[in-house]
C-alpha cells in the first residue's frame, strides 16, 4: 500500500470530522441567509446602477472563495510533492470541489450582474476571463481524477496540475489586461465607485466572512467525507 | 434632478436565487453523501 | 555522438533524436497534423462571406486557431507512438535525468511542431492571399516564442494524458487553458504586424510571450520528474 505518513484513521474519526464540517457549514450557511437580509434590506441602494447592484455583495465573495480554493490547491500541491502525505492530497480533492462549486457561483452572477450593468451577458475583462478560466481548470483536475486509477499516481498528477495551474493565473491576468488596455470596451454604466459608502463596505465584508467560513466547512465535510471513504479501504474515486 | 435609478430587480431576484440554489444544492449533496458512507 | 558535447547535452540530444526517429518511422503523427491543418483552412476559407468579411480581418484568428488544434494533434500522436512501444518504461530504466528526458523529448516535440508550422504557414499564405512581405520574420518569431510555451506544457501533459483513460481527451482539456495565453499574445502580435505595426511597438505582448517561455519550461523541467518517478 503507498502512502507512507496516514495515521490509520478509524471510521469514528472521520465521521466526527464531518459532523464537525456540516455543522460550520450549517451556521456558515445561516450567515449567508443573513446576509441576504441585510444586503437586501439594509444596504443603500447603489443610485445609477439600480438594485442589479446588490449582485456585488455575492459575487465578490464567491470569487474570493474560489481563488481561496485554488491558490490552496495550488500550494497543498506543492506541498504533497514535497512530503507525499495523502492527506495534502485528500485536501486538495476536497478544495477543488469546493471550489468548482464557488466557480459556479461566480460564473452564474457574473454575466446576471453584467447584462444590466454593462449592456452584455459577457464581456472579456479580466474579472470574467478568470472565472473562466478558474472553472476550466478545476474541471479539468477533477477529469484528470476520475481517470486514473492508482491512487498515487492521481496524487502526482493532480498535484502536477494544481501547480501548473496556480501559476496560470497571472499570465491569464496580464494577458488580458494588455489585451483590454488596447480594446477598451464600452461602459453601459460605470461599475462600482472608487470608495464604497461604509453599508455598502460593511455588507461586503460580512458576506466575506460568511462565505470565508462557508469554504471551511465544506471542505472540512469533504474531507471528512473522503476520510470515511478510505477507511472503507476502497478507492475513492471523485 | 438626480436620475432615476434603472429598474433592474428581476436581474437581482436570479442572482440571489440562482446562488442559494447552487449552495443549497451542494450542501445538500455532502450531507447525502456524508449519510450514504 | 560529439564528445565536444557535455554529457548532459548529449544525453538530451539523444533522446530527442531517438524520439523523433520514432515518430518519422512511423509517419502517422505528421501526416495527420499537416491534413488537418490544411483541412481547418479549407473549412474556415468556404465559413465566411467574403464580400462580408476581408481575409485580413480574419488571418491572425485562423492562422492561430488552426496552429493550436494541428500542435495538439501532433502532440498526442507524438506521445501515443511511445506508449505503443512501451518505450518510456524502457528509458526510465536508463540511468538518464529525468529532467534530461523531458528537455530531450520537448526538442523532439518543437521540432515536430516546428515542421507542421513551417508547412501551414506557406499554406495559410496561399489559401487567404495574406501578404506577409515585411512582417514574416515578425511573425516567426512571434510563432517560436508561442510554440516553444505550449509545447513546454503539452509535452509534460501528455506524459501524464497517455497514462490516464480517455487519453485523447485528457490533453485537450488540460492543455487549452494553458495555450491560452501564448494564442492570444501570438494572436495579437500577428494582427498588428500584419496591419504593418513595427516590432517594437509589440514589445509588452513579447515580453510576456518570453515570461511565459522561460517560466513554464523552467517549472515543467523541475516538474517532470515526479510525473515519471513513483
Amino acid at each position: 500500500m503507498t502512502g507512507t505518513g496516514s495515521a490509520v484513521i478509524t471510521p469514528e474519526a472521520a465521521r466526527a470530522v464531518i459532523r464537525r464540517g456540516l455543522a460550520i457549514s450549517a451556521v456558515a450557511l445561516l450567515g449567508v441567509a443573513a446576509v441576504y437580509v441585510l444586503a437586501l434590506g439594509f444596504t443603500p441602494t447603489e443610485a445609477r446602477q439600480g438594485l442589479a447592484q446588490k449582485i456585488f455583495y455575492l459575487h465578490v465573495p464567491a470569487a474570493w472563495g474560489a481563488m481561496l480554493a485554488f491558490s490552496l490547491v495550488g500550494i497543498v500541491s506543492a506541498l504533497y510533492l514535497w512530503l507525499h502525505d495523502p492527506r495534502l492530497d485528500l485536501f486538495a480533492e476536497s478544495s477543488a470541489e469546493v471550489g468548482l462549486a464557488f466557480s459556479a457561483v461566480m460564473l452564474t452572477t457574473g454575466p446576471i450582474w453584467a447584462k444590466p450593468i454593462w449592456g452584455t451577458w459577457w464581456t472579456w475583462d479580466a474579472r470574467l476571463t478568470l472565472t473562466l478560466f478558474l472553472f476550466f481548470l478545476f474541471v479539468g483536475y477533477r477529469a484528470l481524477r476520475a481517470a486514473v486509477g492508482d491512487r498515487a499516481e492521481r496524487a502526482r498528477y493532480s498535484a502536477v496540475v494544481g501547480i501548473m495551474g496556480l501559476l496560470l493565473v497571472p499570465f491569464v491576468h496580464v494577458s488580458v489586461y494588455l489585451f483590454r488596455t488596447l480594446h477598451p470596451q464600452p461602459v453601459v454604466l460605470k461599475p462600482s465607485a472608487p470608495s464604497l459608502p461604509w453599508e455598502m463596505l460593511r455588507t461586503l465584508l460580512v458576506s466575506t466572512a460568511a462565505f470565508t467560513l462557508l469554504y471551511v466547512g465544506f471542505v472540512t465535510t469533504r474531507y471528512g467525507i473522503g476520510l470515511l471513504a478510505e477507511t472503507k479501504g476502497g478507492d475513492d474515486a471523485a | 434632478m438626480p436620475p432615476e435609478p434603472p429598474r433592474n430587480a428581476p436581474y437581482m431576484i436570479a442572482a440571489y436565487l440562482v446562488t442559494a440554489i447552487i449552495l443549497l444544492a451542494y450542501a445538500w449533496s455532502l450531507w447525502r453523501r456524508s449519510r450514504a458512507e | 555522438m560529439s564528445r565536444l558535447l557535455p554529457r548532459p547535452l548529449r544525453l538530451v540530444l539523444a533522446v530527442a533524436a531517438k524520439d523523433l526517429r520514432l515518430e518519422l518511422r512511423s509517419r502517422t503523427a505528421l501526416v495527420s497534423a499537416l491534413v488537418f491543418a490544411a483541412l481547418v483552412l479549407v473549412v474556415f476559407n468556404f465559413a465566411r462571406d467574403p464580400t462580408a468579411v476581408s481575409a485580413t480581418d480574419l488571418a491572425p484568428s485562423v492562422l492561430w486557431v488552426t496552429l493550436a488544434f494541428a500542435s495538439m494533434v501532433a502532440l498526442n500522436r507524438a506521445f501515443h507512438a511511445e506508449r505503443e512501444n512501451a518505450a518510456l518504461d524502457g528509458l526510465l530504466l536508463a540511468p538518464v535525468p529525468r529532467e534530461g528526458l523531458y528537455l530531450g523529448k520537448l526538442l523532439a516535440n518543437l521540432a515536430f511542431v516546428g515542421v507542421v508550422e513551417a508547412v501551414t504557414l506557406p499554406l495559410f499564405v496561399l489559401f487567404f492571399n495574406v501578404d506577409l512581405g515585411p512582417a514574416l520574420a515578425g511573425v516567426v518569431a512571434v510563432a517560436v516564442l508561442a510554440t516553444v510555451g505550449f509545447v513546454a506544457v503539452g509535452t509534460l501533459f501528455s506524459a501524464m494524458a497517455v497514462r490516464t483513460r480517455f487519453a485523447e481527451l485528457m490533453l485537450p482539456v488540460l492543455l487549452l487553458p494553458f495555450m491560452v495565453p501564448p494564442l492570444i499574445g501570438a494572436a495579437q502580435v500577428t494582427a498588428r504586424l500584419l496591419a504593418g505595426r513595427p516590432l517594437s511597438e509589440l514589445a509588452g505582448w513579447l515580453r510576456l510571450l518570453a515570461l511565459y517561455d522561460v517560466v513554464f519550461v523552467t517549472l515543467s523541467t523541475l516538474i517532470f520528474p515526479a510525473v515519471v518517478d513513483e
